[in-house]
């Protein structure tokens, strides 16, 4: 397709790409670039060296393991919900609908709270289960939750859309043929979810990679056992030992663009 | 294998969409079910294959019960409109599924989709995905997909509503072909006539739920039984005429009435006329030729091999036009005529001959019976001899406050339907109030005839409690409304209280209909003020009325009273006279009456709207 010109492409761009780069420029861009002038203000082996003391490992890969859990978990309830709230008719569907979003508008400190009430030692489950050995806060059980609740919107976002799109006629296809409701799902609606599961699972382990508010009341921020990496970064900091807080910092945000540069060309191909 | 669905009746939302098709469907055949759409043709299709369940009815192959077998079990093939091709899955992978799903082995199933490729004509394109193929390669696709595991019966849902007219032929043609060749028992929906006529072995007309007819297409074309399946199936025009001895007056013409169609003397006798059937002559045709007479041009539209003409008569007495609807206040009759499009009208005032016509059924009058599904039963117990007498068929209407009650009114219904004799009545519950629901479902369904209970009689110191829901609708019902009293008895005498001029005429109709029907005696009765002459037409105006009824071969008498009102004057004579059944006319003045014979007599009245007979 030829462009049409218009007063939008008009070559006079340069003073509003100039303003908004003005304004780009200490909201976004320097603190970012902040963060890599720090890490290696004393060199790559300073770096290396910081990040490779046992509780930086620690968290690190602790962080990793959470967040491959929590997409992997929120891939299948996320999914599943979905699937309901999209194909079923059912008395209360719409409470319900908002009531699995209600999350990404919740504060994350609550949702730290909310869990702690439930589940810790005075909480209302807690109080039953922690006399039978069963102590979910403050251990990696309670990080994992925290992640699931937080990010339980994420996957649902990213795949009710696509499901709404299939026709329901595509599923009674399958039945016709043959298929039983468990093999039209899994040959049928779950291909067709592939690029949603996808965009949802990596939108998902972002998130989790960077959860800090509920995490850091859930988990008691105990060391070499619950410290997440945003934890660890954050205690480093309190410690005055920012060249450790800041390596860390650089590999989550180097992370954080990489999922950011497969979530864009994912979209960009859909777009097409 | 054989189709048959016996009885099979789908409801949504209280609302009936199948109602009650019994259908058989022979091995190898393709069947065509056609309609417009919401006729419920396609949700037949759906309960067939099992996608949904019937509330009602049994649905066999060959004989077997497959009403609660699953889906996945039946062994259907089912083509959607929109395709529903599998979009990451190629062309191949999408026939194989089938076969993939009952566990074939590969090269078994690579010889299976080779040879489906090649039966629908896409040789060579199994590697394809569906972003890469046209809607009617796609329709292809999913009709070899629906063949791969060799169904027992294959469903087309409007297959071909999404393509475009040549594409359209082509495939048409092809389903042909692959139908006769595989012999598979086929069932295609559709709502284009064209399409019917060139698939169809044989045709069901579906409207409202109901399947209102089948035959082959020659036949549903040239002997349509109902009205809606020759206005679907080819139109043209319909005329009615009144029968006398076997025959039907058209204007100047008398026709004969076959005798497959049953009729009685006086009865309104509804002809086809199709516009081929039409021949426009510039001269005078001689006397033997059916001629309606001159007429008037008033259409001429070429469409490709065919010219098609309206043609407007002067009004001829005695026939109503049902098709093409008439205008408002349009006189004369509207004739639709076709000639080849290579000749030219024989000038703007030709004369029009009938060739040929088709007499249609009667129809089967309808009634709507409103029951509350508690208390005294008037309206069911007055509608079994109706049922019986009238050959007609009944309805059973209740109107449910909430949802929640609608199963139990269904219940209570049927149950009080069967205990007042009426034979499996069809039984519609409707949610919402009464008067609204009672007047809807009137107007959208087929029916002749609204019969409600009126409420008890209560003499409480000389006042009576008022039948309120009657009245209400006596206003509203389009139909004639009959409000029954009480415990009705045989209907054997009927009062039927006329005004003078047109108004009079719908409810001597109609009662003098009944009266012949139940066997009754009619007595037509106007009432004078006191110190009143009566109008010198009024005794013509009763003379005729007397006619009418002799005509339709009804013993009537007449009479005359003096009484303050005419509401006195009825209450008078029906003192001196019990009747079973008083007739009023809805007019303006007959609401009031209406009401009044409804507070103060003790029997059951018949409100005729104006011009619904």
């Amino acid at each position: 397709m030829t462009k049409t010109p218009s007063a939008l492409s008009a070559p006079r761009a340069t003073v509003p790409v100039a303003i908004v780069l003005l304004v780009l420029l200490p909201l976004i861009l320097m603190p970012l670039s902040a963060i890599f002038i720090f890490a290696f203000r004393g060199g790559a082996d300073d770096f290396v060296r910081a990040l490779s003391s046992r509780d930086a490992q620690f968290a690190l890969r602790f962080s990793l393991l959470i967040a491959f859990a929590t997409a992997a978990i929120n891939a299948v309830f996320g999914t599943y919900t979905a699937y309901v709230l999209s194909r079923y008719r059912f008395r209360g569907k719409q409470p319900l609908g908002i009531v699995v979003n209600l999350p990404v508008a919740i504060p994350t400190v609550v949702v730290g709270t909310s869990l702690l009430l439930l589940w810790g030692p005075i909480g209302l489950l807690g109080r039953v289960l922690s006399p039978l050995g069963l102590q979910p806060m403050f251990a990696p059980a309670g990080v994992l939750l925290a992640h699931l609740f937080v990010t339980f919107p994420y996957m649902l976002g990213a795949v009710k859309p696509v499901l709404d799109e299939i026709e329901g006629t595509y599923e009674e296809a399958a039945y016709t043929i043959g298929a039983s409701r468990w093999q039209a799902f899994r040959w049928v609606i779950l291909p067709a979810l592939k690029g949603g599961l996808f965009s949802g699972a990596l939108l998902t382990f972002a998130h989790s990679l960077g959860e800090f508010g509920a995490t850091v009341l859930v988990s008691g921020n105990l060391r070499l056992r619950t410290q997440t990496a945003p934890l660890y970064i954050f205690a480093q900091f309190e410690a005055g030992n920012v060249a450790a807080a800041n390596a860390v910092a650089a590999v989550l945000a180097t992370l954080s663009f990489v999922i950011f540069f497969f979530l864009l060309r994912y979209t960009e191909r859909r777009g097409r | 294998m054989s189709i048959a669905l016996e009885n099979v009746t789908k409801r949504y939302a209280g609302l009936v969409t199948v109602d009650g098709v019994t259908l058989e469907v022979e091995k190898g055949e393709l069947f065509v079910l056609l309609g417009a759409s919401g006729s419920g043709k396609s949700t037949v299709l759906r309960l067939i294959a099992g996608l949904i369940p019937p509330d009602d009815g049994v649905i066999r192959l060959d004989g077997k019960d497959l009403t609660h077998v699953r889906v996945q079990d039946r062994g259907v093939g089912f083509v959607f409109q929109n395709y529903s091709i599998f979009r990451h899955m190629t062309v191949a992978e999408n026939i194989e599924f089938g076969l993939r799903i009952r566990g074939v082995r590969r090269s078994e199933r690579a010889a299976r989709r080779d040879e489906l490729l090649d039966i629908v004509g896409l040789g060579g394109l199994g590697g394809r995905y569906e972003n890469q193929m046209s809607g009617g390669q796609l329709q292809r696709v999913a009709l070899a997909r629906a063949l791969a595991y060799k169904p027992n019966v294959l469903l087309l849902d409007e297959p071909f509503g999404a393509l475009d007219v040549k594409i359209r032929a082509q495939l048409r043609q092809s389903l042909k072909d692959i139908q006769r060749s595989l012999g598979v028992t086929t069932i295609l929906v559709t709502h284009d006539q064209e399409e019917a006529f060139e698939l169809g072995m044989r045709i069901g007309v579906m409207d409202r739920g109901r399947l209102l007819e089948v035959g082959t297409p020659s036949n549903l074309y040239a002997r349509p039984r109902s009205l809606y399946a020759a206005q679907f199936l080819g139109g043209g025009t319909v005329l009615v005429g009144q029968c006398t001895r076997d025959q039907v007056r058209l204007g100047p013409l008398t026709l004969p009435i076959p005798a497959e169609v049953p009729h009685e003397e006086g009865d309104r006798v509804r002809i086809l006329i199709r516009p081929e059937q039409v021949s426009l002559v510039a001269a005078e045709p001689s006397p033997q030729t059916a001629s309606l007479g001159r007429g008037e041009i008033v259409e001429n539209n070429f469409s490709g091999p065919l010219r098609r003409l309206r043609v407007r008569l002067p009004p001829l007495p005695g026939v109503r036009q049902l098709m093409p609807a008439p205008a408002f206040g349009e006189e004369g009759v509207l004739l639709e005529a076709t000639i080849p499009a290579h000749l030219d009208a024989p000038g703007p005032n030709p004369w029009v001959v009938l060739e040929s016509w088709h007499i249609l059924r009667q129809p089967t009058p309808r009634l709507l019976v409103c029951d509350e599904g508690e208390g005294i039963a008037p309206a069911l117990e007055i509608a079994r001899p109706l049922v019986v007498s009238l050959d007609a068929v009944a309805t059973v209407l209740g109107v449910a406050s909430d949802a929640r009650r609608i199963d139990a009114l269904r219940a209570a219904l049927a149950e009080r339907a069967a205990a007042a004799g009426l034979e499996a009545p069809a039984v519609r519950v409707r949610r919402g109030d009464p008067v609204t629901e009672i007047v809807s479902e009137q107007r959208e369904g087929p029916y002749d005839f609204v019969v409600i209970g009126a409420g008890e009689v209560e003499s409480r110191r000389g006042r009576r409690e008022p039948p309120r829901l009657g009245e209400v609708l006596a206003g509203r019902i389009r139909t004639p409304l009959l409000l029954a009293r009480g415990r009705p008895r045989r209907i054997e005498k009927i009062l039927i209280c006329t005004a003078v001029g047109e108004p009079g005429k719908s409810d001597i109709r109609a009662g003098g209909w009944l009266a012949r029907r139940l066997g009754a005696g009619v007595t037509l009765l106007h009432v004078v003020r006191p110190g009143q002459t009566p109008l010198p037409m009024v005794p013509i105006h009763l003379e005729r009325g007397v006619a009418t009824l002799r005509e339709l071969g009804v013993a009537g008498t007449h009479c005359m009273r003096t009484a303050e009102s005419p509401v006195e004057g009825i209450l008078g004579l029906l003192r001196e006279s019990p009747h079973d059944l008083v007739v009023v006319g809805a007019s303006a003045g007959g609401e009031r009456i209406t009401r009044q014979v409804l507070r103060q007599a003790g029997c059951s009245v018949l409100v005729v709207p104006l011009g619904s007979w």
